[in-house]
């Protein structure tokens, strides 16, 4: 590593407790006034590169994923205290699995055990007040990664602050398809009417036993209803008898009751047979809302590194929009705040100037409104 | 970058698989580097126990964040005229004069070309109408004669607002005439098209052009607008929705190389290059599905159309290796 071969004197100058105390002091300073402008509120990063940085500093591939992980975590500090809410990192694409399975099994190995640790600092994560989401087809991992995931995913679940979402097997194709699929099957389920405490049979019943009371009023003669057949014949009259004469006894009711439900059911089954939702109220929305990223705030800013300009099935849904993405030549290890702090900069610079053009026509328009 | 020694130690911890440190000693390490107190309570408590010194901060960090922004400023401005006059450079070293053989010229190099070349342009002026139209046909146009310069044989051209779609026959009769500027009387055969909408192959042009014009090549140009991206994924969303409840098909079948098919066969497939000729990258709505894999270029700073840009795109996409996940 060529920057391991710094000269002794600097390295035990930079070592040195004053020198150590400045830095962080530093770094503090400059997170502190980052806070004061607009900070993005989901970030979301493509950690390429740990591979050519391994192999360009002769160290094995392994090695580079675990300083990729040191870098990811020196650049979550860097957010969260800045004030951004989530950050989404792409950690292994389903695509990954082609690798070689000394890798990809290095690889599921190091996200147990930094998991695993993770659940062990649970009050530390508190301070940070941050939740770990894992997004992804979970059927593709095995059993002991899983259940590190749902530990620390439970464990951290309270937090409201921020989240750390980790895409781990995933690819955007794949979210985008399992979206469609659970809309078309949430839509697919027929609706189910609510059982409501009136029944239209009931109804009809009233109503036509209204009638039939009006006419024996007139008549005072006990109705048998002569037109209706079949098996409505004595629902109809015992509706109607109940409508005339209120204390009629109990077993009677339970069996006007029973034959009331009966008709429920039947009623309730044609029904199903024909109601779905209507597939027209399908939106942008509601597949948005099937998302892995349902319900965070959109994504503002998407940084990949190692020079590569390609989005590789990475956030493909969130990201076409209004998403500033950024394409960095810096390899994912040596990522940190002094190479993020230049894209953040220019991120608020942009967005302040986004702010005075939309305030421009504004104030103008209000002019005129004014002197008109 | 020089390690602390608690990075050396922590290092020393997952050379062990996480068995050196005991989670308290892990603990102790980070301590210092953790914001002081739950962020959610500082904001509640701080300014009540110590009102001065937190307003003093916040101070300092505004009066922090006001120099950085200024510095930064500045160095932006320097940046964006340093890449002006480098483009300026670049636009007179490369010039295209109209003629195909000096484009096939810069590109003879070249080891690889994209199949399918995907521009977004931008509609600027739109209180202007009839003009930014204009422009915005005569880029296209432009563009399009490149690409049959150079071999290109679809080119997708992406705008939001969709204009270019509802002037389909205008257009095509603009990128004929740019090609006959190019060219000469003998141009490519030109079939212009957008999803949903039939394509014009040579559009109004006679009979013996059409023949004249097929060994010069031949480039399909499709047009692209916002309604194609998010919108069309719902539209299939719906239509599957249909079939489903009328259990033509089981949620189940909904697989993503259905999805794929799909969406390749109503817009297009995966473009492989996709050139933006904005300072930023935005992608402004293009189609998500077919962005996956495709190769992103952009000039920093740089907003307009030049044919210097469009080649640097090639060669930039020629120099780019593809790993596929591997």
């Amino acid at each position: 590593m060529s920057s391991m071969h710094l000269s002794q004197v600097r390295r035990w100058l930079l070592q040195s407790p004053p020198v150590e105390w400045a830095i962080l002091q530093l770094r503090e300073l400059l997170i502190g006034a980052l806070r004061q402008g607009p900070v993005p509120q989901h970030v979301a990063f493509v950690m390429d590169g740990n591979r050519r940085f391994a192999r360009s500093h002769g160290i094995e591939t392994v090695e580079g994923h675990n300083l990729g992980f040191e870098a990811l975590a020196r650049i979550l500090e860097v957010c969260y205290k800045s004030g951004v809410k989530v950050v989404t990192v792409y950690a292994f694409s389903i695509e990954n699995f082609k690798r070689s399975k000394y890798e990809v099994d290095a690889l599921m190995d190091m996200a147990k055990v930094k998991l695993l640790q993770l659940a062990q600092h649970g009050d530390l994560l508190d301070q940070y007040g941050a939740s770990v989401r894992v997004l992804g087809r979970r059927e593709l991992l095995k059993e002991d990664v899983l259940e590190a995931i749902d530990r620390s995913v439970h464990l951290t679940k309270h937090n409201k602050g921020a989240i750390l979402n980790i895409c781990f097997p995933y690819t955007s194709h794949d979210e985008m398809t399992t979206a469609i699929r659970d809309t078309v099957i949430d839509y697919s389920a027929p609706l189910t009417s609510q059982p409501r405490s009136f029944s239209e049979s009931h109804i009809t019943h009233t109503i036509r036993a209204r009638r039939l009371s009006a006419a024996t009023a007139i008549l005072k003669v006990r109705s048998h209803s002569p037109s209706s057949g079949g098996t409505s014949d004595t629902e109809d009259s015992m509706s109607s008898s109940t409508t005339l004469h209120q204390d009629f006894p109990t077993p009677a009711t339970t069996a006007i009751e029973e034959e009331e439900e009966e008709d429920e059911v039947s009623e309730l089954k044609k029904f199903q047979r024909d109601t779905y939702p209507d597939p027209e109220t399908i939106t942008s929305e509601i597949l948005s809302d099937h998302m892995f990223t349902a319900n965070l705030p959109p994504l503002d800013l998407l940084i990949r590194t190692s020079g590569v300009e390609r989005l590789s099935d990475f956030m493909l849904w969130q990201c076409h929009e209004e998403t500033d993405i950024v394409f960095l030549k810096c390899l994912w290890p040596e990522f940190d705040l002094w190479t993020f702090l230049p894209v953040i900069l220019e991120w608020q610079w942009k967005r302040r100037k986004s702010v005075q053009r939309e305030k421009t026509p504004v104030s103008l328009s209000q002019k005129l409104v004014k002197s008109a | 970058m020089v390690f602390s020694k608690e990075t050396q130690i922590y290092r020393q911890d997952v050379r062990q698989q996480g068995t050196f440190l005991t989670p308290k000693q892990r603990e102790d390490l980070v301590k210092p580097y953790m914001p002081k107190s739950p962020p959610m309570a500082a904001v509640a408590q701080k300014p009540m126990s110590q009102p001065v010194r937190s307003f003093a901060r916040n101070s300092l960090h505004l009066l922090v964040f006001t120099i950085i922004h200024a510095i930064f400023s500045v160095y932006i401005r320097i940046r964006q005229t340093y890449h002006i006059v480098l483009d300026r450079i670049f636009a007179i070293l490369y010039y295209h004069h109209r003629a195909p053989e000096l484009i096939r010229q810069d590109v003879k190099k070249l080891s690889r070309l994209p199949e399918h070349l995907s521009i977004i342009l931008e509609l600027k002026g739109e209180e202007r109408g009839a003009a930014g139209l204009g422009a915005l046909m005569d880029e296209a146009a432009e563009i399009s004669a490149w690409c049959a310069c150079v071999g290109i044989t679809t080119l997708s051209v992406y705008e939001k607002t969709g204009i270019l779609k509802a002037y389909l026959p205008n257009t095509h009769r603009a990128v004929t005439s740019k090609l006959h500027a190019y060219f000469g009387r003998r141009i490519p055969s030109l079939q212009i098209g957008a999803p949903h909408i039939p394509s014009l192959l040579n559009g109004g042009s006679s009979e013996e052009l059409d023949q004249l014009a097929s060994p010069q090549g031949h480039l399909s140009i499709l047009l692209l607008s916002a309604d194609d991206g998010r919108s069309t994924l719902v539209d299939l969303t719906k239509t599957l929705t249909e079939m489903s409840q009328r259990k033509k098909i089981s949620p189940s079948d909904i697989s993503l190389d259905l999805v794929h098919a799909e969406i390749t066969d109503s817009v297009m497939g995966e473009p492989d290059l996709l050139v933006l000729f904005a300072p930023y990258v935005k992608l402004q709505g293009y189609p998500p599905w077919q962005v996956r894999l495709t190769e992103i270029f952009h000039m920093q700073d740089n907003s307009g159309v030049g044919y210097q840009v469009f080649l640097r795109a090639l060669h930039s996409y020629a120099k780019a290796q593809m790993n596929f996940g591997r």
